[in-house]
Parts: C-alpha cells; structure tokens; sequence
C-alpha cells in the first residue's frame, strides 16, 4: 500500500504472507527439473563470464 | 507458531577494479559507509542513530529501518538484522527486504560495476568468516543447561544437511584451537559453510571460540518472561526454502526441548562430529549418539521429526508445512544423490551447478574458478548472482512472488513490536526536528519519558499513536 509514490503504510493482513504451503500453492512458481535446454544454457553462460580469478579479489574481515 | 524469530546478516563485499591488497579493506569499509548514508539520508528508508549505542556504535554508524530492522557497520561488515517476525514467510520476506534494500541502493547509486554484496559466510583466501545469526524467542523457562541442550546439541549438528549453504574447499584454521583429526583429507567441496569455523558446544563470544549454541544472555525483552536464543553456527542461505526450513524445524526443536518431550538423545564429539558431516559427500553422515550407538544425520532428524509430528501435528499452518516438507526432505536425502534435493537446498544446488560446469570445462577441483563460482552463488545482483538464475528459471523453490518480497524492504511484519516500531520511525520521518533513541525494546522522543516495549509479541501500534499524540499536542512534555 502506496502513499505519496515512496511511503509505504502498513500492510493489511491479505497483503502479508500466510503460511510457506498456502502462498507456494498461489503464486510462487512451482519449481522444476532444470530440463530445458534455454535454462541450462543461461546458467552456463553467466558461470563462464564469471571471472576465474574474483575470488582472490574476494578478502574480507572477520566477524562475527 | 506463537513466535518471534529474527536473522543478522553480515554480507561480504566484491570490489571490482585493479586489487590493491590490504587498502581494498578501506576501500570497502569506505563503500559501505556510501551505501548506509545513502540509503538513511537520500533514500529515506529509516532513521540513523543519533546517540552512542555503544563503545563501537557511535552515532551515525546505523540505524533503524522502515521495516523495523536495522542496518548498520559492525566488524568490517554491513550487516542487516529483520524486524522481530512472527511467521516463516514474514521472516523470508525481511530476509530478502534486505539484500533489496542493498541492491536498490546500490542500484540508485551508480555503483553496480563497482561492488557486489555477497550474502556468504566465508572467503577462500584469508579464511575469514563472519555471520548469519539466527534469534528465537524462548521462554525463560527454557533448560539452558548443558543436560538440558543435549537433544538441541544434536539436532543442530545434523540439522545442517537440510540448512548447509554448501562451499568449495575446507578450512582447517581452527585446528590450532582444538585437536581434531591429525590427518587432513581433501575436501572439495563440504555442506557447511560455518562448520569449519565451530570449536565449542558452548560459549558465550561471537567472534572466537564460536560454539554450537552461543550462550550470551541478551533478551532484549522482558528478562523475567523471556530469553533470545542466539545461533550463530547456521549459513547464509539464499533458498528461501531453506530459510524457512531452517527457522521453522529449528523452533520447532526449541518447543519440544522446552515441554520437556525431546527425544532423549544427544552427540558424542558434537564439534568432531559437525564438521565431518559438513565433509562428507557420500551422505552417509555417520555420527555416535552418547551411547556409542553409530546413526546417520538423517536418522537423527527423523527422531526430532517422529516427536514433532506427534505433539504439533494441526498445531498451525506454519508447523504442518514444515512437518511435512521435513518428511519429505529426509526421504528424498536417504536416497544420497544431491540432485534429488537441489530444488529446495543449497547446498545440493551449489554441488549440481559447480559439478556440471566442472565436467563442463574439465576442470580440476581446486581450480579458482570453482571458488569464484561458489561466491557467485551468493551475489545478490539479480544481474550477476547465479543462485538468482536458478529461481527465476523455476529450478530451485520460491516462496514468496518478487512483488511480496519488495514489500519486504519497508513493511513491518505483522503481529510483533516491529509494528509498533515502524510506525514511530514513520513520525519521526515526518517530524525531522525531533530528537530520538530507538532501541529494540523501547523509543523516547526528544528526551522525555522512554515507551518500553519489552514485549515482542505485541504490536504497540495503540501505544506508540498515544505516545507521539501526546509529544504532537504539547512538545514539551516529550
């Protein structure tokens, strides 16, 4: 629920999710072998242009 | 489940550009400090601190959101804490609310080719770890003894097979701190992410000597009524399967610990034996239960499962789901073959998707691109992050439409004190010369009396209306 385009009021209820089970069942996609060609070529094309080498870039602190 | 869970997140960041060793951690630190004024002072989406919260939290270093979550710079990290949520999707939902509200600032900002938020828990070089932190609101009643844990102890440790958000390599840098096994077999790829980083049973730090059940006594809340219980050996997930799995098996345990009707079980060598199931790949997961008896993980979790299923079978719709998806769960791990799972687990969608580009381009294990990979998993650009690709292709489980999930990013949940919370921090929006202090547990506007909120299964929307009525009609009286 919008209010001035950026402000968000609280949500009713209906608008807030019930239980995992009720709301897969009405919206959420119901998930698949990944079976397609399309799909797999997608997912393999983006793990090629990952750079090889980010993760020595990748170096963080220790938290908690 | 009549409940408040609540998950911290510390996110790793990616700096693209030329490495510049040691300054990269100024660099970022310096990012992060970009992003959090950004998305307090342009986008408006929450209120800084104005006051010192604590000797490494001066004021300006976070604040409270929209949502009632919190942002903020803890230890080199940006971290994200939900609001309190009192269901498993209002807890997916503010899971995801902050890698959007990240992403979007990011985003707004002009910097995507400039740094990613990476939601994991290691790094392969430095052998760094940091955070996923999960909250559970238990009563004070709760046995918080070392007897009293040991079925929580063991469901914990095996629990990891159905929440484990899976990684390349291993860490042994912990064994300077305990004796574990002398030899060290190569493990190319384990179930944990945190495993490596578990030493104790129990213990009350964050930082070192990091245990199965962190025992910091921090409520929050009515002390005389409540205790938070804080477990800090879970992952980062990104599935939001497996996120609600893990909230929702995990306090489902706590009930059955608290009523005192667990099944009377527990580990021998509960850190020994976290750890070699996170490394074992053949999904036998072996364990000694405090008799000597040898079970396998999965046997475990059916124990805490045929418990469960007997006392909160109809209990409430979040319980049902999560019986029955964890009866499927185990049937479908008994089988051993990762791909069965890895529309629901992370780990088994981490294993597939590394393994088949693996073959794919006839690389070895310990190739760097494979670790490369494994950060991607958790880039929470929807344009980069592979995890993202397996959702929106309809191969891994969604439980929330992305509509929803933006709700997330400004929208308390329902039914807790986060309630209450964001609608003080929409007043105090809408009244930028006011003075405040929000906490988790109260607010006070511009030094007058403190409204406490010590109770974190009620909403305080009446109180909170009241409490900024009466500061609105007569500013003096605060």
């Amino acid at each position: 629920m919008f209010h001035d385009g950026s402000v968000v009021l609280f949500p009713e209820r209906k608008t807030a999710p019930g239980s995992p089970g009720r709301e897969t069942q009405k919206d959420a996609p119901v998930p698949k072998r990944p079976e397609t060609k399309k799909s797999g070529d997608r997912l393999m094309d983006r793990m090629k242009k990952v750079d090889p080498n980010q993760s020595e870039r990748y170096r963080q602190r220790t938290g908690e | 489940m009549k409940t408040v869970i609540g998950l911290e997140t510390e996110y790793g960041a990616l700096l693209s550009g030329v490495p510049q060793g040691m300054r990269d951690l100024f660099r970022q630190e310096e990012m992060f400090q970009k992003v959090r004024d950004h998305i307090f002072h342009v986008q408006k989406k929450g209120l800084i601190d104005q006051h010192q919260r604590a000797y490494d939290e001066p004021p300006g270093n976070g604040g409270f959101l929209r949502n009632g979550g919190r942002l903020y710079i803890d230890m080199g990290h940006v971290e994200y804490a939900t609001p309190e949520c009192h269901t498993l999707l209002d807890l997916v939902r503010a899971d995801r609310g902050g890698d959007l509200l990240l992403q979007q600032a990011v985003e707004d900002m002009g910097l995507s080719d400039e740094i990613s938020f990476i939601k994991n828990n290691i790094d392969h070089q430095t052998l760094a770890t940091f955070g996923s932190h999960e909250n559970y609101l238990v009563s004070r009643n709760f046995p918080f003894t070392e007897r009293g844990m040991e079925p929580l102890v063991a469901f914990l440790v095996t629990r990891q097979i159905i929440t484990g958000a899976g990684r390349v390599g291993v860490s042994y840098i912990n064994d300077s701190l305990i004796s574990l096994d002398t030899e060290r077999p190569p493990v190319h790829f384990q179930i944990s992410q945190r495993a490596d980083y578990i030493v104790n049973k129990f213990y009350q730090w964050v930082q070192m000597n990091r245990s199965i059940v962190n025992t910091r006594d921090e409520p929050l809340s009515d002390p005389v009524q409540y205790r938070r219980m804080h477990l800090l050996l879970g992952d980062s997930n990104m599935s939001e399967f497996a996120t609600a799995m893990k909230f929702g098996m995990t306090k489902i345990v706590m009930d059955l610990v608290e009523e005192g009707i667990a099944p009377p079980i527990g580990v021998r060598e509960p850190v020994h034996a976290c750890r070699a199931i996170s490394h074992d790949m053949t999904m036998r997961w072996s364990l000694q239960d405090l008799e000597g008896r040898i079970l396998s993980a999965v046997e475990m979790q059916e124990m805490f499962l045929e418990k469960a299923s007997k006392a909160y079978a109809g209990r409430d719709e979040d319980t049902d789901w999560v019986l029955e998806e964890w009866e499927k769960l185990l049937t479908d791990l008994a089988r051993k073959d990762p791909a069965v799972v890895s529309d629901r687990l992370d780990w088994a969608a981490k294993h597939e998707m590394i393994s088949a580009f693996r073959e794919s381009e006839k690389l070895e294990w310990n190739d760097p691109w494979l670790e490369s990979l494994d950060l991607e998993y958790h880039n929470i650009d929807p344009s980069k992050g592979l995890f993202r690709i397996l959702e929106d292709d309809g191969r891994h489980r969604r439980l929330l439409p992305p509509s929803v999930s933006e709700t997330g990013t400004t929208c308390p949940p329902s039914f807790t004190r986060a309630e209450g919370r964001a609608l003080a921090i929409e007043q105090i929006l809408e009244n930028p010369d006011m003075l405040y202090i929000i906490q988790w547990f109260g607010i006070q506007i511009n030094q007058g009396d403190v409204l406490y909120m010590l109770e974190p299964l009620k909403s305080y929307r009446d109180e909170v209306s009241d409490y900024f009525r009466k500061y609105l009609s007569d500013p003096s009286k605060g």
